[in-house]
């Protein structure tokens, strides 16, 4: 497979920059792949995993929330949080998990019911990622 | 007569005049410590600022290409009404000794709607900007002190929900952010930024995109996040520029005491030698007397 360039960049920093073979990435519609020569794309990232191929294998990130854009020159993912899977930190995730699940039954209103919904899915978001490493 | 007259005045003198170095070194002291503070923040906050930038720009040429790539559809967040009420989000310091930081970006702010029929609704960020505009009377929607230094994207979100659904309620019909920009360690400027309604800048070469599934759904999904993301680059700024300029300040500070205690102690030496040369005539001529 043809290489192709990539950008991965949080606010906080640029994540990856350089070449990758395949891109596959959670949208708002469902995962979608992206390969050197796709057409110029453009779509909403929701909470989930991306996985880019480098050299034949995977890499695998917890992502939450963003865009993707694919363009002639090169690809660009800009995203909330972008963790990769070995730098993932299991019981921070668990506690987070655990602490969103007592959030969401002691919630009031429904807007607490889907802030607390948001922050589990994002902590089941990295515990899912980070087992695939096992 | 005379001369114990001299003498009494330069001895008071010379107690005025220790006191006072003693002031001014102790002034310097803290005024050193801010400096040093201030410049070991600056460096993380530059640092930040610096990295937050790529994202950002990326984030606004991205909208920008959506919102001309197709202009047919319609979105409440790129209509233009007529302003009758805006929102104003200021950010400021948490504390002052910043040299002007506060008042220049304050002072932009009340300039910008000094032509306006009502004030703007007001959402303070910083100790100082709340302070300023509840002196004034001004309607406060929301105040936020002590979020700068690590604003997480949560509280941005937060601070662009409440402007966003103002907008999307007809509440106010522009938003504007006002924020200080880190243009180097030596120089920072008070901008303004307009938020909503979003500018479509018309792009030569947008190509044919593929948006999914529509770019009605892929932009009103960003532009929550888009928002939030304006507002934290404003807060990262703005914080990176205050640091900025408390350590120019300081340094000032600390630079004046420094000319001040030289001065004072060039004073003191004047008057400990008048001193000691009118005790020394009054010794030799009681002596003389004597003889």
């Amino acid at each position: 497979m043809t290489p192709f360039k990539l950008q991965i960049i949080t606010p906080e920093k640029k994540v990856f920059d350089g070449e990758t073979e395949q891109i596959i990435v959670r949208t708002t519609v469902g995962d979608v792949g992206i390969l050197n020569g796709h057409e110029p794309y453009c779509a909403a990232l929701g909470v989930g995993q991306m996985r880019i191929m480098i050299n034949g294998e995977f890499r695998r990130a917890a992502t939450s929330g963003g865009i993707i854009k694919v363009s002639k020159e090169s690809t660009t993912i800009l995203v909330q949080t972008c963790e990769w899977a070995d730098e993932i930190d299991v019981e921070r995730a668990e506690a987070a998990k655990q602490a969103a699940e007592e959030r969401k039954k002691a919630a009031k209103s429904d807007a607490e019911i889907m802030l607390a919904e948001a922050k589990l899915s994002r902590a089941l978001n990295r515990i899912d990622t980070a087992s695939f490493l096992k | 007569m005379l001369f114990t007259g001299v003498i009494l005045i330069a001895s008071g003198n010379m107690k005025a005049i220790k006191r006072r170095i003693k002031s001014v070194g102790s002034t310097k002291q803290i005024t050193k410590a801010m400096q040093l503070v201030a410049s070991s923040k600056l460096r993380k906050a530059k640092a930040r600022a610096e990295q937050a930038r790529p994202y950002f720009n990326e984030l606004y040429k991205t909208m920008c290409e959506i919102a001309s790539a197709n202009t047919d559809f319609s979105t409440v967040y790129t209509v233009k009404r007529e302003v009758k009420h805006r929102l104003f989000i200021v950010v400021a310091g948490d504390r002052g000794l910043a040299g002007g930081y506060n008042s220049n970006v304050l002072k932009m702010a009340v300039a910008a709607h000094a032509n306006d029929a009502e004030k703007p609704k007001i959402i303070a960020i910083g100790k100082k900007s709340g302070e300023f505009f509840a002196k004034r009377d001004y309607d406060i929607v929301a105040s936020y002190a002590n979020i700068a230094e690590d604003i997480k994207p949560n509280t941005a979100q937060d601070i662009a929900n409440i402007a966003i659904d103002m907008f999307a309620a007809g509440e106010v019909d522009e938003v504007v952010v006002f924020y200080t920009m880190f243009v180097s360690s030596m120089s920072q400027e008070p901008h303004s930024m307009s938020v909503l309604p979003m500018d479509t800048v018309e792009l030569d070469d947008y190509g044919v995109m593929t948006y999914d599934p529509s770019p009605e759904a892929v932009f009103n999904r960003i532009v929550p996040r888009f928002t939030a993301s304006l507002i934290q680059c404003a807060v990262v700024e703005s914080y990176a520029s205050e640091q900025g300029a408390r350590r120019t300040a300081m340094e000032n500070a600390t630079d004046n005491a420094d000319a001040m205690t030289e001065s004072l102690s060039l004073l003191y030496n004047r008057a400990r030698q008048s001193s000691i040369t009118t005790e020394i005539i009054d010794i030799v001529s009681g002596a003389s007397a004597q003889s």
